[in-house]
């Protein structure tokens, strides 16, 4: 996996669908029309806990709606995140309930000719509730006589009763923790919590399908796996998979918002069936609001620290409020235990105690980091509290206790482990520490007047992909397609979906440095269930790493194919000849070693083999990587406190990600940036509050909900990207991930800094203006 | 519901319309006129993603009922670029990598765009300014606010005319 001088791989290249993005003519889901379909509206529960006694539809269906109810729809019993096996999966949610366990959950459903006569059918839609008592702090709906959201579920066919509405325990215990904090010199106890925020991608969720008059359907949908999407329309629909295409879509951000099969998907797709007709349905940004959430978390962290600066042991305890359905809190526990054990050594003592709780809110599933950000911002906050009261040396502190090459890195929960080969940690701590002025930082005490600076730092990873030496309780693989045109050109089919980050760009980029073809001669071609290999799902940082080293491997056999084809059009054995770029010709060359002279084109060899009917030169393939390698950040941070009126702004950041080879610079950095971005509103702005009734008090309002805008980032020049020197051997060229990582450490990197400005440590998020003046105030006060 | 006759240039092109006096302009550009420059976001003026030029102004079409823009000149992203090529702001946003999912670029550019007739040489602050209307959840912004200076820097140093943005 040899990286040329002139190669593709690491070079900016304008991403390949700018232009038409640009010219706002790529299409969405919601761009998607078809001659004669109908438009489709869903009616939400107004309640967060009721059973549904009837639903009269009588007076909608005179207007000429088609509705559906759960009675209509098949009652499949499933989870909408099929990325674990179905053994670690549970199962406790239909399409649509008898039963409504949060505002907002799909209660009834309904199509019509306009989207007018829709929403007009919905309201004439009658629905009887018998309204429950709800419970929303995951402490109440763990005591005895809280009311209960369920009282069976299913882990894989295993039916499993709920109890106190705890929905998981996962509890991780390795080493011997008791000796560890035995020999531990200091112990140090916090708790934090973390809100529940919200996607807030820019594209609502949504979905477009067609009946087609042999029975089968076509989904157009919000969606990261378009496999996931069709094995559960199957099972919904009852309809065997080769009747049910998934197309692959870009889509307006994710983010982790549609890691999941999302319920307007089989909505959509039921009413479809049922009215013959093709249906459109996308929700509104308020519905979507009501539909998915980050994890929130609660933290009791335990450290023990001896007094030559090693980490000997440590503890987590973890509640997770998830809300109304399991989107997998099991994984996000096990994964949340795996960040925090693969932060730091600790001489290998780690306990995690986690419990996830149903409540009657919205479900919570991935949003980028799954657990990471979170445990993060606990750990490397106590990593700076240890420091400050013990008098270490942050950076040295960090660079002697973390898990660095030769040590396990858990990829994705306990289940899923792997050795860590590449690290910027390293590079980033060292040289970061001179470049952004680290050692010049004061202590707090030294500063006065009302508008205060400080400088914090926090280094995180996040795995990329799923795939361990050995396989766990999740699946990974990837396919592609690839073949040879008789011009030169060649067409890459994969099912990889691209949340904006760029990831088929570097597949397509991999594909041509492989091949040697120019960039614009690789055709990335539409993809649908119909014609890939599965794909697990665009999640876990796997785009670049995972679904990469598909398209490397499938390939290295076509370059196989094409050299032994022009072996025998050129009489050379396939060993003696060699595959080149000729920009000047605009194509691949296939030439004889270290005898130039001696070539023909890849076109004229794909040309040739079918004038011969020798066939055409692809391949299609699976492939399964057999790492999970970190992908590693850390984050410089300058804040200002303003001590009137709280407000917190960030001058100035740096920032490092370690993405083994950065097949697209401009991108990574790109990723960097926009997490950054996103990071601010996590630890400054943002947090769905709930009022006592089960809604959200922002009303499903974007202003309201207070995410950062352009004008709370620092300025251009202020933003330090950088890319670390690392190269990871098991990946596609050296390449790893990036995306979720680029938000691991900006929480702790914050709230590090703000406390090295005003002496006041943060264990919650967010840290709004009025977070910071009660503390100022508190403080005076002690005083 | 009441409904009105009303012309619209949309992009150049002159239509007359049916509209009842609850469509919205940004329904009347993507369903009736199969537009997809304009987005929906969030249907209630927050988010910019349905950003549209009126002459050469910015508004938000999910914000304007149809009936309101009578005898309008609108702008779409995709009337931006003109014989398939495209526009100065485009082609720095494609050039500075400022594009990712790309649900919030034609709301983009169309506000760079209308921020550059405003304020050919606009400074960060005036950008950062005119762009609080927008959001973006990708990219962090800091590629756009490089992206307006490289469009407007390539205007001056072609001497363009602003007819070219
Ligand atoms: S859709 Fe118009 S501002 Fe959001
Ligand atoms: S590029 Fe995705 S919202 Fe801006």
């Amino acid at each position: 996996m040899q990286i040329l001088s002139d190669s593709l791989i690491g070079a900016v290249t304008p991403r390949t669908d700018a232009p038409a993005k640009a010219a706002g003519r790529i299409q969405f889901t919601s761009d998607i029309n078809i001659p004669g379909m109908m438009y489709g509206a869903i009616l939400r529960s107004p309640h967060p806990h009721a059973e549904i006694v009837s639903i009269d539809t009588s007076a909608a269906e005179a207007m000429g709606a088609v509705c559906l109810t759960y009675e209509d729809i098949n009652p499949v019993l499933y989870n909408e995140r099929s990325v674990s096996i179905p053994s670690a999966t549970y199962r406790d949610r239909t399409v649509l309930p008898k039963k409504a366990r949060h505002c907002g959950e799909p209660v009834a459903t309904v199509a019509a000719d306009t989207q007018e006569l829709a929403f007009k059918a919905l309201k004439e839609l009658k629905v009887t509730y018998n309204i429950l008592e709800p419970v929303f702090d995951p402490m109440e709906a763990m005591k005895d006589g809280a009311p209960e959201l369920y009282d069976t579920i299913y882990l894989g066919d295993e039916a499993v009763k709920i109890h106190n509405n705890i929905g998981v325990i996962r509890n991780i215990d390795e080493g011997d923790c008791d000796a560890g904090f035995k020999a531990a010199d200091r112990i140090f106890e916090h708790h934090f919590e973390l809100e529940r925020i919200y996607h807030c991608q820019l594209e609502t969720k949504g979905a477009v399908c067609k009946p087609e008059p042999d029975g089968s359907i076509t989904v157009w949908a919000t969606a990261q796996s378009i496999h996931a999407n069709r094995q559960l329309l199957g099972r919904i629909l009852g309809l065997p998979l080769s009747k049910i295409n998934v197309k692959k879509l870009p889509f307006g951000g994710s983010f982790g918002s549609s890691i999941q099969v999302n319920t307007v998907t089989p909505i959509c797709a039921s009413l479809a069936m049922k009215a013959g007709r093709p249906v459109k349905l996308i929700t509104s940004r308020e519905e979507d609001f009501y539909d998915h959430h980050k994890y929130p978390a609660i933290f009791d962290v335990k450290l023990g620290v001896s007094n030559d600066g090693r980490l000997t042991a440590a503890h987590v305890k973890a509640v997770v409020d998830f809300g109304a359905h399991q989107i997998q809190p099991m994984a996000f526990l096990g994964c949340t235990a795996g960040w925090f054990a693969s932060l730091y050594k600790y001489d290998g003592n780690i306990r995690f105690d986690g419990i996830a709780v149903y409540t009657n809110k919205t479900p919570c599933c991935a949003m980028q980091g799954y657990g990471n950000p979170q445990i993060n911002f606990a750990i490397e906050s106590m990593v700076d509290i240890i420091c400050e009261e013990m008098g270490f040396d942050p950076i040295d502190f960090r660079l002697k206790n973390y898990r660095g090459p030769g040590e396990e890195f858990w990829g994705q929960g306990p289940t899923i482990r792997s050795i860590i080969k590449s690290s910027g940690v390293e590079e980033s701590l060292v040289e970061g520490r001179e470049v952004f002025g680290f050692d010049e930082r004061t202590a707090p005490s030294s500063k006065n007047g009302d508008i205060r600076r400080g400088i914090g730092l926090a280094r995180g990873f996040h795995t990329s992909g799923t795939a361990g030496p050995k396989e766990g309780e999740v699946i990974d693989y990837s396919s592609a397609t690839i073949k040879i045109n008789e011009d030169g050109s060649v067409d890459l089919i994969t099912p990889v979906t691209d949340h904006g980050g760029g990831t088929c760009d570097a597949l397509k980029k991999i594909a041509a440095e492989v091949l040697q073809v120019p960039l614009e001669m690789i055709g990335l071609s539409p993809a649908e269930t119909m014609n890939t290999g599965y794909d697990v799902c665009t999640h876990a940082t796997r785009g670049v790493y995972c679904g990469g080293a598909a398209v490397y491997h499938v390939a290295m056999k076509v370059k196989d194919k094409l050299l032994e084809t022009a072996g025998r059009l050129m009489a050379e054995h396939a060993y003696n000849l060699e595959v080149i770029r000729d920009d000047r010709l605009g194509q691949g060359v296939v030439q004889v070693k270290g005898y130039p002279l001696k070539k023909m084109t890849v076109g004229e060899i794909a040309r040739q083999a079918q004038i011969m009917s020798w066939g055409t030169i692809a391949y299609t393939d699976s492939y399964r990587q057999r790492n999970c390698p970190p992908c590693f950040t850390t984050h410089f941070v300058e804040a200002e406190v303003n001590l009137k009126t709280g407000v917190i702004s960030i001058p100035r950041v740096l920032i490092y990600g370690d993405c083994g080879t950065a097949v697209n610079p401009d991108l990574v950095k790109g990723q960097l940036i926009g997490s950054f971005n996103r990071g601010l509103g996590y630890t400054l702005y943002e947090r769905l509050a709930y009022d006592g009734r089960g809604r959200l008090t922002n009303s499903g309002l974007m202003t309201d909900y207070k995410m950062p805008t352009i004008s709370e980032m620092p300025s251009v020049e202020d933003i330090d990207v950088r890319i670390c020197h690392t190269y990871e051997p098991s990946g596609p060229f050296g390449a790893k991930g990036i995306g979720e990582a680029a938000l691991a450490s900006v929480q702790a990197a914050i709230a590090n800094a703000v406390y090295n400005a005003i002496g006041i440590r943060f264990f919650k998020l967010p840290i709004t203006p009025e977070a910071v003046l009660k503390e100022l105030k508190k403080k005076a006060r002690e005083r | 519901m009441s409904v009105h006759d009303i012309t619209l240039t949309v992009n150049g092109r002159k239509v007359r319309l049916t509209v009842k006096s609850n469509e919205l302009l940004l329904n009347v550009l993507r369903d009736r006129l199969l537009l997809t420059g304009a987005k929906y976001g969030c249907g209630i003026g927050e988010c910019g993603a349905c950003t549209v030029l009126h002459g050469r102004e910015c508004v938000l079409s999910c914000f304007i009922p149809a009936v309101c823009a009578d005898g309008w000149e609108i702008t779409t992203a995709e009337g931006l670029s003109k014989d398939g090529k495209l526009s100065v702001v485009q082609q720095a946003y494609v050039d500075k990598a400022a594009i990712q999912c790309g649900f919030c670029t034609p709301g983009m550019v169309i506000a760079s765009t209308a921020l550059l007739y405003e304020n050919p040489e606009p400074d960060e602050a005036e950008i950062k300014d005119y762009f609080r209307g927008n959001y973006c959840r990708c990219t962090g912004y800091a590629a756009m606010i490089e992206a307006v200076k490289v469009a407007a820097m390539r205007m001056k140093e072609r001497g363009c005319d602003d007819e070219e943005l």
